[in-house]
This record gives structure tokens, C-alpha cells and sequence, in this order.
């Protein structure tokens, strides 16, 4: 079901508020923005019984350590400034979605939002990571609608499906662990169990495609697809 | 094309080696059986001739061995003219051709070719149509950049359609051949194969689809 509050996390408010100041708040209104356009139109979607494409979502502001380091190593000012504008991922939402087709359901609803202008797509489903990373990554520009102006944020988006975010939860793991015994070979694994998660979110599709009566396409003969059946 | 011959007749393995390697084989002499099994095992060859009447184990124990051992390799034994025994109990427990003693230099050479050729058949681990490569160690399907896992049926179906492509294959022989007869899924789970397989394909951006003609079956074609 829809949520009916924004739950962000964020376990250590001070500091993060002392980095962003003012801009905090528009980071939330940011987050706060998406996260009810996307309720909105999942709340349109189930009284049209239609199923519901989310999962959940989850939702982060940077937090000033990460962003202080992130404006460090790319040679960027560490300020405020710097971080709401020359990086595009203090404020994060990660969408996640029971099938495939979810995923770009809800790309291509955002991509109707006249309002929100998208900075930048990665089709990391289509164009796997070498590591075997999947998802859709997309920097949207949202307008907040302030007492004198609208002010722009920016905010990140990866929207992917259930499985591959287990993956990539494990996957997480490895990064922030130093030598590890036998590296190497866990990240070959990983790439397989990434590639067979893959091959099985497919599946999933195509099931949950044949429930719903959707023809299988090939590309226009759908009419002999029930070849054999008898 | 590397041979492992196995035969303790020194003169007749001498004469054997000069004309294989006048026919550029590389072969590897054995004079008994256990070391012909040892060798054997180690999978480094394309065919194996084996003699059936050796010292330390027959050439029949050997082959029933190496059949165990899971090594696939093509066997030809060698058989005495009168032992038609042996010939049955070789061929069933796994040689894939025979010649009995005293032959004809040719026919070996012609029988080591056309088993060397059904070797082949089966050696390129990589089955590649169109922009889409199956690998047949790991079940991997790519198309360079982006790579999935198929399960072991999906493979199996998708390995006899890009083996031969163009060529229709009906729902009853993908049953038989991948289900087997004693099956008890229902003829329909081909089709729920058939369509995990084009989601996949088309995931990869394949310019292959599986193309059905109703009531015929399947083919692989290219172009799009």
C-alpha cells in the first residue's frame, strides 16, 4: 500500500543540519515532492485496479560525512553550496518495484511530469555494470514552490526491482569490507548470482505477463504463438 | 587432433604411431592398461584407441572406467576378428566404434576422421547466432555487454535451437529430448519455456527471435 507519511532517514540530524543549514529543509521538500507525485499517481493506479508497480520507497539525505568526502576526492569546494549544485545526490530516493516493467512504468511517469526537468538517465538494467549492477538511475530537478520563488534541487532516483536490490544490499557489503579472502572469486559470484537474478526477474515477467493474458510478442506473428498448444 | 593409443604389441603400436603421425595426429603410445586409463583421464585427447586384450586391464575395463569417470572422449577399440563378444560388450559399455584385427591402415585413418568429426560437433563451448553468444560451460547468454544465467531446461531449448538454426523444431521433440518421455509436465510448459526465453533474447536486444509456426513448432531466425 501507499505510505501516508515520508519517513527519511537519517540517523545523525545535527550534524547534517549544521553542513546544509537552510538547505536542508529543501532537501526534504525535494524528497517530500517525488515520493508524493509517485503516491499520488499509485493511489490513482489501485482504484483503477490496477496492481500497484512500488514496492516501497525508501528515501536519504547525504549524509555531511559522505558529502564532505565525496566534495573532497572531486576537488570541490566543500560547502553547502557545492553540494546542492555541483553534485546531484544529497538528496536520494530509491524506488523499488515488484517486476521489470515497473521500472520503466515509473521512468516514464516521471518523464510526463512537465515540471520536473530530468538531468540525466542510466540504464544500468540494459547496460549491466561490469560488476553486474543493475538498476535505473535518474537526476531529476525539482521545482519547490517557496513564499517568494521556486527553488530547483536536485535529487537522485535508482529505481530497480526487489531481487535487484538484494543484490545489490550484498553486493553494498563487499564494497565497505577491506581484504577479504578471496576477492576475487566473491566477486566473480557475485556477478553470476547477479546475471541469474537477472535471468530471473525475467521469468518473473513473463509469469506474471501470462496471469495478466498479455500476448507474448515476438514482434507481430503473437497469432501463431500457441503453436503446439493443444 | 591429439590420440591416445593403446596397444602393447610394440611392432603393431610402432607401426601405428609412424602412419598417425605421418598424418599429422600427435598420439600419445600406451602399452598397458592402466596407464592408458591414467592418460585417459587426464581429457587431453580427441579420440582414444583402445586394444581390448592388454596387459594389467583389458581395453574394456578401461573404456567402462573413463565412462565413469564421466570422460566423454570418442573410443575405438580394437578387436580380435574372432571375439564378436567383445565387440557387443565394448560398443555397449560405451566405444563408439570398432575395427577388428587385422585391418586395413585406411579404414582406421577414415574412422578416426569421422569420429574426430563428431567430436567437433560438440567441442566449441561458445554457440554464437546473430549478436547473441551462448556459452555452454556456464549457461551464460550475452550479447557482449550484458550477459544473463539461464536455467538448465531454458539452456537446453536454446542450446538445440541456436545448434541449428532456421530449422523447425516441434514442442514434441523439445518434450522428448529435454523433459523426456516419462515426464509428467504438460506439453504447454514448452510454450511457458519458449516465451521466458524471447523475454530474454529480447532483454539482450538479439536481433535472433524464436519465431513459431502454430502447430509445427519453433525456429531461430535471424535478421530485424
Amino acid at each position: 500500500m501507499s505510505q501516508s507519511k515520508y519517513d527519511i532517514a537519517c540517523d545523525t540530524l545535527s550534524p547534517e543540519q549544521e553542513f546544509y543549514q537552510g538547505s536542508y529543509v529543501l532537501l526534504e521538500g525535494a524528497i517530500i515532492e517525488v515520493l508524493s507525485r509517485l503516491d499520488i499517481i499509485r493511489k490513482y493506479k489501485s482504484t483503477q485496479n490496477f496492481k500497484d508497480p512500488v514496492e516501497h520507497c525508501k528515501a536519504r539525505i547525504k549524509s555531511a560525512e559522505s558529502m564532505m568526502e565525496k566534495l573532497q576526492r572531486r576537488n570541490l569546494p566543500v560547502t553547502m553550496e557545492s553540494a546542492l549544485t555541483q553534485v546531484y545526490d544529497a538528496a536520494g530516493i530509491r524506488v523499488v518495484c515488484t517486476f521489470l516493467d515497473d521500472i520503466y512504468w515509473i521512468v516514464n511517469m516521471l518523464r510526463n511530469q512537465q515540471d520536473i526537468e530530468i538531468m540525466e538517465e542510466k540504464d544500468y538494467i540494459r547496460n549491466p555494470k561490469s560488476n553486474g549492477y543493475r538498476s535505473f538511475h535518474m537526476i531529476l530537478r525539482v521545482p519547490l514552490h517557496l513564499e517568494d520563488r521556486i527553488q530547483k534541487v536536485y535529487c537522485e532516483l535508482q529505481i530497480r526491482t526487489i531481487a535487484m536490490d538484494c543484490w545489490a544490499s550484498l553486493e553494498h557489503r563487499l564494497k565497505y569490507k577491506k581484504n577479504i579472502p578471496n576477492q576475487e572469486m566473491i566477486i566473480g559470484e557475485l556477478k553470476r548470482c547477479a546475471d541469474e537474478i537477472a535471468s530471473t526477474d525475467l521469468n518473473f515477467q513473463s509469469i506474471w505477463d501470462m496471469i495478466e493474458g498479455i500476448k507474448q510478442n515476438g514482434g507481430g506473428d503473437s497469432d501463431e504463438d500457441f503453436a503446439g498448444r493443444r | 587432433m591429439r590420440i591416445l593409443l593403446a596397444e602393447d604389441e610394440k611392432e603393431m603400436s610402432n607401426a601405428l604411431v609412424a602412419i598417425l603421425k605421418h598424418n599429422n595426429y600427435s598420439i600419445d603410445p600406451v602399452f598397458n592398461g592402466t596407464d592408458a586409463l591414467d592418460y585417459g583421464l587426464s581429457e587431453n585427447y580427441d579420440v582414444i584407441i583402445l586394444d581390448v586384450m592388454m596387459p594389467g586391464m583389458n581395453g574394456i575395463e578401461v573404456l567402462e572406467k573413463l565412462r565413469q569417470s564421466g570422460i566423454n572422449t570418442p573410443v575405438l577399440m580394437l578387436t580380435a576378428k574372432s571375439q564378436i563378444e567383445d565387440r557387443i560388450n565394448g560398443l555397449d559399455k560405451g566405444a563408439d566404434d570398432y575395427l577388428s584385427k587385422p585391418f586395413a591402415m585406411g579404414e582406421l585413418l577414415a574412422r578416426i576422421r569421422a569420429m574426430g568429426r563428431r567430436k567437433s560437433e560438440f567441442t566449441p563451448n561458445l554457440i554464437e547466432v546473430g549478436n547473441i553468444s551462448l556459452n555452454k560451460e556456464n549457461y551464460e547468454l550475452s550479447n557482449g555487454k550484458s550477459s544473463l544465467r539461464l536455467a538448465n531446461k531454458e539452456f537446453q531449448m536454446l542450446e538445440m535451437l541456436m545448434t541449428n538454426p532456421k530449422r523447425m523444431i516441434s514442442t514434441e521433440q523439445f518434450m522428448e529430448r529435454i523433459w523426456g518421455y516419462d515426464t509428467e509436465a504438460e506439453i504447454n510448459v514448452v510454450w511457458v519455456y519458449i516465451s521466458y526465453l524471447r523475454k530474454k533474447l529480447a532483454s539482450l536486444e538479439a536481433n535472433i527471435k524464436i519465431k513459431a509456426v502454430r502447430g509445427v513448432g519453433y525456429s531461430l531466425e535471424e535478421g530485424e
